[in-house]
């Protein structure tokens, strides 16, 4: 109920220690966002993955080497989204009501501004025209738009999902939905159950309450940028290594 | 960008931001209209002559711009700015109040270097000279240093009868091997006769007023001053680059230096003498 | 035979010549224009920019020839407003520079964005709040600026003025430039200061950001008074390079001298303020993000001694050389500065866009490296073509250089 008295901030808990790599988050996001095959010519820097998984290892010898999965997707910037006000054609949004950051590629001029504003590496450019083998066209998904050549794109918390959500809500008479209403598809996909997705701002969510604990972080939380994906992990190393620049630098002041 | 598209908001970025931009497009585009409407009105006017003149007077090299009264002597330095109009020049009607002109010591025609250069009539600095008869009617022709530069012109177009011509707007057009030039007019007026410069003379001008403003023209002891300058900076042109200047100590000028010296850029001496850039 | 275009009483070339020196030019620009083609025709899978590096060699070009095009908006400041005459030698010359490098620079930002065809979005929708938004609107008016103060050295076309229309429109052109001058100094305040801001913003990048003054980075300020500073090196270098090509003296020693000092009297400042800029990020702004000013160093490339080489060696030593009348007075030294001052930009201009995309943020990254494709560089070197054409043709049938006449008669 608190949820509906302020206005929801969407975001996500990731736990690294449940996340075994899979990449099924990928696979869904990409089926669920009708994001096309990657093209033959590709890579990892050219290719669209709106959600990534990305290994980080401790880079320490047997026995002691240990390695967790980073599903990297958009981190929601909540403050002085680096993105959005970069855009000269106003093509990113930040929507108030929900918090949640999006690109509208209808909008976008393709100048990579933005991407190049992201600290996290989460926007892709449409390097070549979108193309589904034949036939698979009639599996796309009618509720999210495609994107053309030379456009940027990115996660935004599967947006169709929040608005069919809203639309069936609207039909049942209801102002608001149900916190189980709105997935999105990488959380709903990921088979360990890695993913929380929630309302942060309702101090009595899930993810509310996981976003608060000691093991939870966030990736260059002192940029100041308020990203609302947080990453729990109970190893150390894992908060040494993400929080290493972090020390550093104050060492460095203090001595210097 | 307007208040009707999709998304505009009345915030004071926008305002600021969007204000600054319209207002340097107006400014650029009024600035722009403005030129082409003074364009049009000087064309229908017809002030082509008097812009061409300021325009090319501007363009020529600041040697070909000395003062008259540099070349006296009453300056060390000074660059014409008014496109040798003395006539509504401050300082040269400064300076011949302070002194009485005293043109009785001279009588006879000036020679100089082998150029001769008669003192009873009045000299523009493009070359010409003015004299005026008993029926008000005034005579142009080509000094002797111009003479002798253009020698036999290849080719001359003379005024109309009857069309008027103006200070520093253009007399007649001589072609010289490459180069075609235009005289400047020394004074205002309607052409009552024209010549092809074999009786030593071009036109004949009938001024447009009773009182004619010869303030502009160069007279007396200036003269000799203007055309020793002149025949300088002719020689340092003409001299070979090894040797340097070397000053004529005697003889005659040839009748015809364009064809005396071949390997000479003629359309740029021709362009410092006639004034034109 | 083209005897009647060429200004009275100076020399040019045969004809002949004339066609050998330009064209190669005039292939390079075709294979140019063939590569753009590509880019337009296949989309930007044919450079080697990714989603990591999202920008590359265009970027980094754009904005340096912005900077060295300065020139044009600093010496049309320094004549027309300040009334320094002397520079009416250079300023046709400095213009058609200032025109080659914008109308260049936004041919190649109209390959480089994913969707040319949306340009307009940028006005129809701006962003009043990104930088990006400003410079697009400054760099559009600015180039029309530009094109205007071009077209009465056009108009003075030996050939042309001899059209009244032609002459008298020129005529009353030319007694407003004041106002093109004018607004042009008041746009390239901002365009340059937002290219500068471009960067500075990029709270993500904590290599480049830079704390605000007002509502700009310090970035911003330190480009407008940087591209101040190399503009008349740039015009120096560039009026003594047509010199050399042609065998012409094409401005007095004087005029030399004076670009150098205007030079040097800013670069220093620029030095100063660039030092007090940098101290302040190493010990303040770049910890406080979290990064040590030393963690951007140590990777192999781009040590220290890139930061050196910008400040010190191409800023302090050239500014302090042509603020030496001693030094300025011999033409090689004097060249040899100017060419430092524009170095000391061409590495700012780089460490800010490429060296800023190759260091890593996440702290899993990699350092980036990139290389951009054969279709990048072409597309360059047709920029390069176009601004070699361009001039060649503006020095022959232009007068880029009033004195020039003066100084040839001997």
């Amino acid at each position: 109920m608190e949820s509906n008295e302020k206005k929801p901030r969407y975001g996500m808990v990731i736990d690294l220690d449940r996340c075994n790599g899979c990449g099924n988050c990928t696979l869904a996001c990409a089926v669920e966002n009708n994001v096309p095959p990657a093209h033959e010519n590709a890579n990892e820097r050219t290719g669209i993955t709106w959600m990534r998984v990305q290994k980080v290892d401790n880079n320490r010898p047997y026995p002691e080497n240990r390695s967790v999965y980073f599903p990297l997707t958009c981190q929601q910037c909540d403050h002085h989204t680096p993105c959005e006000s970069v855009c000269p054609q106003k093509a990113v949004e930040y929507d108030t009501e929900t918090g949640i950051v999006a690109q509208i590629p209808v909008r976008c001029l393709g100048c990579r501004y933005c991407m190049t504003a992201c600290p996290y590496h989460a926007r892709y450019f449409n390097w070549w025209d979108p193309e589904w083998p034949k036939g698979m066209e009639t599996a796309l998904n009618p509720d999210v738009s495609t994107r053309m050549r030379g456009v940027v794109e990115k996660c935004n918390f599967c947006h169709g999902r929040l608005q069919a959500a809203r639309a069936k809500a609207a039909v049942e008479g209801r102002r608001a939905i149900a916190d189980a209403e709105y997935i999105p598809a990488c959380a709903e996909s990921c088979p360990t159950k890695a993913i929380y997705f929630g309302n942060l701002a309702d101090a009595g969510s899930e993810v509310s309450r996981l976003a608060k604990e000691k093991n939870s972080f966030r990736l260059l939380e002192q940029l100041g940028t308020e990203p609302k994906v947080y990453f729990r992990s109970e190893q150390s190393w894992v908060h040494e290594q993400m929080n290493a620049k972090l020390k550093t630098a104050e060492k460095e002041k203090i001595h210097g | 960008m307007f208040p009707w598209v999709y998304g505009f908001a009345w915030t004071p970025g926008n305002i600021i931001f969007l204000g600054i931009f319209f207002s340097v497009v107006a400014i650029i585009g009024a600035t722009v209209l403005i030129s082409l409407f003074r364009t049009y009105r000087a064309l229908q006017v017809n002030k082509t002559e008097a812009i061409r003149w300021d325009s090319e007077f501007h363009d020529l090299p600041a040697t070909s711009r000395k003062c008259r009264h540099e070349l006296s002597g009453e300056f060390k330095q000074r660059t014409c700015d008014n496109g040798f109009d003395c006539r509504t020049c401050a300082t040269h009607a400064k300076l011949i109040q302070n002194k009485t002109l005293n043109s009785d010591d001279i009588e006879l025609p000036i020679q100089l270097f082998g150029f001769t250069i008669p003192t009873d009539r009045l000299y523009h600095r493009g070359h010409t000279w003015v004299k005026s008869d008993a029926s008000g009617i005034y005579t142009v022709g080509l000094d002797d240093f111009a003479s002798r530069m253009v020698g036999t012109p290849d080719g001359i177009e003379l005024p109309a009868i009857g069309s008027r011509v103006q200070v520093n707007g253009s007399a007649w057009r001589f072609k010289k091997g490459e180069s075609v030039m235009r005289i400047l007019s020394p004074l205002d007026g309607e052409v009552v006769a024209a010549s092809d410069g074999s009786d030593g003379w071009y036109l004949k001008i009938k001024p447009l007023t009773k009182e004619v403003d010869t303030r502009h023209l160069l007279r007396d002891r200036e003269v000799a001053a203007w055309f020793l300058r002149e025949f300088e900076q002719l020689q340092e042109k003409l001299a070979d680059p090894k040797v340097g200047l070397t000053l004529a100590d005697g003889g005659t000028p040839v009748q015809d230096f364009v064809k005396a010296y071949p390997g000479v850029n003629w359309d740029g001496i021709l362009g410092d003498v006639f004034l034109e850039a | 035979m083209d005897k009647k275009f060429i200004s009275r009483g100076v020399s040019r070339t045969s004809i002949g010549n004339f066609g050998l020196w330009i064209s190669p030019w005039a292939l390079m620009l075709v294979v140019g224009l063939y590569a753009v083609m590509l880019c337009l025709f296949k989309g930007l899978n044919q450079t080697n920019m990714d989603n990591r590096f999202a920008f590359g060699l265009w970027i980094y070009l754009d904005l340096t020839v912005i900077a060295l095009g300065a020139g044009a908006f600093f010496t049309g400041f320094l004549l027309y407003i300040l009334k320094r005459k002397e520079l009416k030698a250079v300023i046709n010359s400095a213009v058609v520079i200032g025109f080659i490098c914008y109308s260049g620079a936004v041919g190649v930002l109209m390959v480089d964005v994913g969707q040319p065809l949306r340009a307009w979005f940028t006005f129809w929708h701006p962003n009043v709040h990104s930088m990006l938004t400003e410079v697009t609107f400054c760099i559009t008016c600015y180039l029309m600026v530009l094109a205007i103060e071009y077209v009465p050295v056009i108009l003075k076309n030996r050939k042309i003025k001899h059209v009244s229309s032609m002459l008298v429109f020129e005529h009353e052109l030319h007694k407003l430039i004041v106002v093109f001058a004018a607004v042009g100094t008041f746009l390239s305040f901002f365009h340059q200061g937002s290219l500068g801001g471009l960067y500075g913003v990029l709270i993500g990048r904590p290599f480049a950001f830079r704390p605000a003054l007002g509502i700009w980075p310090t970035t911003f300020f330190l480009f407008i008074i940087s591209a101040a500073a190399v503009g008349p090196s740039f015009i120096l270098l560039t009026t003594a390079l047509v010199s050399k090509i042609t065998g012409k003296k094409l401005v007095k020693p004087e005029v030399y001298q004076l670009l150098g000092k205007i030079s040097g009297s800013i670069l220093i400042v620029y030095v100063l303020l660039k030092a007090i800029d940098t101290l302040i990020w190493i010990n303040s702004t770049s910890p406080s993000l979290g990064f040590s000013a030393a963690s951007f160093y140590k990777f192999s490339g781009f040590g220290t001694w890139i930061m050196f080489a910008e400040i010190v060696l191409c800023g302090l030593v050239p500014a302090l050389m042509l603020l030496n009348q001693n030094i300025r007075q011999q033409f090689r030294w004097l060249i040899t500065a100017a060419l430092l001052a524009c170095t000391g930009i061409v590495i700012n201009r780089f460490v800010m866009t490429i060296q800023t995309l190759a260091l890593p943020t996440l702290p899993f990254d990699a350092y980036m490296s990139y290389v951009p494709s054969w279709q990048e560089v072409a597309t360059f070197l047709a920029v390069l073509a176009y601004g070699m054409l361009v001039y060649s043709f503006s020095f022959r049938y232009l007068t880029l250089f009033p004195q020039e006449r003066e100084l040839q008669s001997l």
